[in-house]
């Protein structure tokens, strides 16, 4: 009997289908924006709607882990997990599947179609949209901080342009902390130069206001809630990520200030 | 008392538009803005009020956050599982980063070989990240308890 027909093989290849998919499934989710504690709940919902038990979990920040038990074998897997961002309607679609999948009935083909439809399909904001909304909560922001009505259109402006090409840099997969450094430089002398042109009174809060979009704050957010929900080492390496985010940011404005002889 | 309106309403509009604007770059659905646009409103709404109320920042910020997160809980037989990311959005608006950015720029500035007032940079800086810290803290507790012990659905 060669070692294909050998039953242990068999269903240990059935555990590693089962547990694949359910990492697929987590590792969506991680990647668009859900805590640790939500994406555990996930990975587990799938691998009860197969009737295997899950007996342990593991996430790191590019990594997720899971051990499964089911008629007296136990396999562990582990899938690689790509750039943390946020997308909203991915991560609720995907939750949706998990709970479908929980109440049984669904093959591990019909996940993973399931799987690559709604990445392929969930829409996205188009990125002018996106970079006009943005460029608003930036000058919103600017508002809220105490920038004058001169400053308004400059932010607001500035926020967009940044906005657009983070979008299309990310897109060429430009390395995140570069990106931030770049599009913090480049938002806040726009939006200087701006505030300047229209004799504004408050070029410097204008300045920080332009950069507002590069400020994490779900993952900050979520650092805080996977340090409550007992995850200490993802929580803090989700907050390492955020200081590095904003070092990266500042050194942007830092230069910009310099460039725009705001400083001293 | 309406002296203090236009201010109140003032906040409440930037509040609003910052969480939308947010909103959309989180890949929120459009019927789902206006939902962040109202939970941003409300919660700069609170934060404001609080702040008029001589309360701190923090404690300002905390409030907000419970009462946002409370009002979304409210509706999430509307909202469904979304809602904490709702609550969430809302409380964007109220995120420290000007202040974090204003932190990291006071300690660039002490790296100056012959720094100006290196004591007062040094504290306006250290006043600015522990303001950062403790804001976020508060808003991570504010949306997070009631999150909790209402038990909201994340499936």
């Amino acid at each position: 009997m060669g070692t294909g027909d050998d039953p242990v093989v068999v269903r240990h290849r059935e555990l590693e289908r089962y547990a694949t998919v359910a990492l697929k499934a987590g590792r969506i989710m991680m990647e668009s924006g859900a805590s640790v504690s939500v994406v555990h709940r996930g990975i587990t919902m799938i691998a009860r709607g197969f009737g295997v038990e899950t007996i342990g979990l593991r996430s790191g920040y590019t990594s997720i882990a899971m051990t499964v038990h089911a008629a007296d074998q136990t396999i562990t897997r582990m899938l690689q997990v790509g750039r943390l961002g946020v997308n909203h309607r991915l991560d609720l679609a995907v939750r949706e599947l998990c709970a479908r999948a929980e109440k049984g009935g669904m093959t591990v083909e019909a996940i993973e179609s399931e799987l690559a439809r709604l990445v392929r399909e969930t829409p996205r904001h188009s990125p002018w949209f996106t970079a006009i909304a943005v460029g608003l909560a930036c000058t919103s922001f600017g508002r809220l901080l105490g920038i004058d009505w001169l400053a308004f259109g400059p932010v607001w402006i500035a926020g967009a342009i940044g906005q657009y090409i983070r979008h299309h840099l990310l897109h060429r997969g430009v390395n995140i902390f570069i990106v931030a450094g770049a599009i913090a430089f480049l938002s806040a002398t726009l939006g200087g130069l701006g505030a300047m042109a229209v004799q504004s009174g408050t070029v410097q809060l204008a300045m920080m206001a332009s950069i507002l979009l590069l400020v994490p704050g779900v993952p900050s957010t979520n650092a805080q809630t996977d340090i409550m929900d007992g995850y200490p080492t993802m929580g803090s390496a989700r907050a390492v990520w955020v200081l590095m985010i904003m070092l990266f940011a500042a050194t942007g404005i830092w230069f910009a200030e310099e460039l725009l002889g705001m400083r001293g | 008392m309406w002296d203090f309106l236009p201010h109140f309403l003032h906040q409440a509009l930037f509040g609003a538009a910052a969480a939308a604007g947010f909103g959309v770059l989180f890949n929120f659905g459009l019927r789902a803005l206006p939902w962040c646009a109202a939970a941003g409103a409300l919660a700069l709404m609170v934060r404001t009020g609080g702040q008029e109320l001589a309360w701190s920042l923090e404690g300002a910020t905390f409030a907000a956050a419970i009462v946002t997160s409370c009002a979304v809980s409210a509706l999430r037989g509307q909202l469904g599982p979304a809602c904490n990311a709702v609550a969430l959005a809302g409380c964007i608006p109220m995120v420290p980063g000007a202040f974090f950015g204003q932190a990291l720029l006071g300690f660039f500035a002490l790296t100056a070989p012959h720094p100006v007032d290196a004591v007062e940079i040094f504290v306006s800086a250290a006043e600015h990240i522990i303001r950062v810290i403790f804001t976020l803290a508060a808003m991570g507790a504010g949306l997070a308890i009631p999150a909790q012990l209402l038990k909201n659905q994340d499936f």
